[in-house]
């Protein structure tokens, strides 16, 4: 199986692989409570990721994922990832306020 | 069952051939798959008692899966007449055993997510917290002081 050791070279090559097919490709994930083992599979059929993890900082990482993955479904694979906690709008913000009022 | 069949003299006993009741298939295309496609919401609760049922035994796979709904030559023909395929975001849960799934648009995405993130952080208990720091600090936290102190001393003298 093609397990990947770095979180991030896992997510960045997922989002890769689904934007490339974002027809076939989905995310899978496997949760086991009695061995407190996570899983997580991305794959477009062709290609297989996977993560697998027994530390509760790679579920939080997790959950950031769940939501790029999200908007990446939902709205389109062309869609700007804004990391969803918002980092690029929050930068948009002050230059947008700069351009603003001067007070 | 076993009378309609001619069994096989050559074989021991338990090899006895058992025409596939095709009653179990048909049941199983009667039966009405509970949650075809149910509303984000009902799929949250019973994602939730899954969820619970598990700690002891077994496991939960979610699938995210972007779909448009529709068939393959319903998509061509839609392309080809210039129509916007709407996708969406097709959920599926299962414990093994059951399957439940639902669909969502995109503006139910953000609702579900929210939702469903703190599904996960509640039941995700089993995952090891970073305890090796905390380990550090209580047990060897002293060892550690002290070590950092020698070294400078060494340099200076």
């Amino acid at each position: 199986m093609v397990y990947i050791s770095s979180w991030d070279e896992f997510a960045e090559r997922s989002i890769q692989l689904f934007r490339a097919d974002p027809q076939s490709s989905r995310y899978v994930m496997k949760y086991r409570h009695c061995d407190g083992k996570l899983v997580l599979k991305v794959t477009d059929n062709r290609e297989c990721l996977k993560f697998k993890t027994d530390q509760a900082q790679d579920a939080r990482k997790m959950e950031k994922l769940n939501n790029i993955f999200f908007t990446l479904m939902a709205r389109g694979p062309d869609v700007d990832i804004s990391e969803v906690s918002g980092k690029e709008q929050s930068e948009a913000q002050p230059t947008k306020k700069g351009r603003g009022r001067k007070q | 069952m076993v009378g309609s069949l001619a069994q096989p003299t050559h074989l021991p006993p338990y090899f006895k051939l058992r025409k596939v009741s095709s009653k179990s298939a048909r049941e199983r295309e009667r039966e009405p798959s509970l949650f075809a496609f149910a509303m984000p919401d009902p799929f949250l609760n019973e994602l939730t008692s899954m969820y619970e049922r598990t700690t002891e035994r077994g496991s939960v796979w979610v699938t995210l899966k972007r779909s448009s709904m529709k068939s393959k030559a319903k998509r061509n023909k839609m392309t080809s007449a210039g129509e916007t395929i709407e996708y969406r975001c097709l959920v599926r849960a299962t414990d093994g055993k059951k399957t439940i799934s639902t669909v969502l648009s995109a503006k139910d995405h953000l609702r579900f997510q929210a939702s469903y993130a703190t599904i996960l952080k509640a039941h995700m208990s089993a995952l090891k917290k970073r305890e090796r720091r905390d380990k550090k600090k209580a047990g060897d936290g002293q060892t550690k002081q002290e070590d950092l102190k020698k070294p400078p001393k060494k340099s200076s003298s």
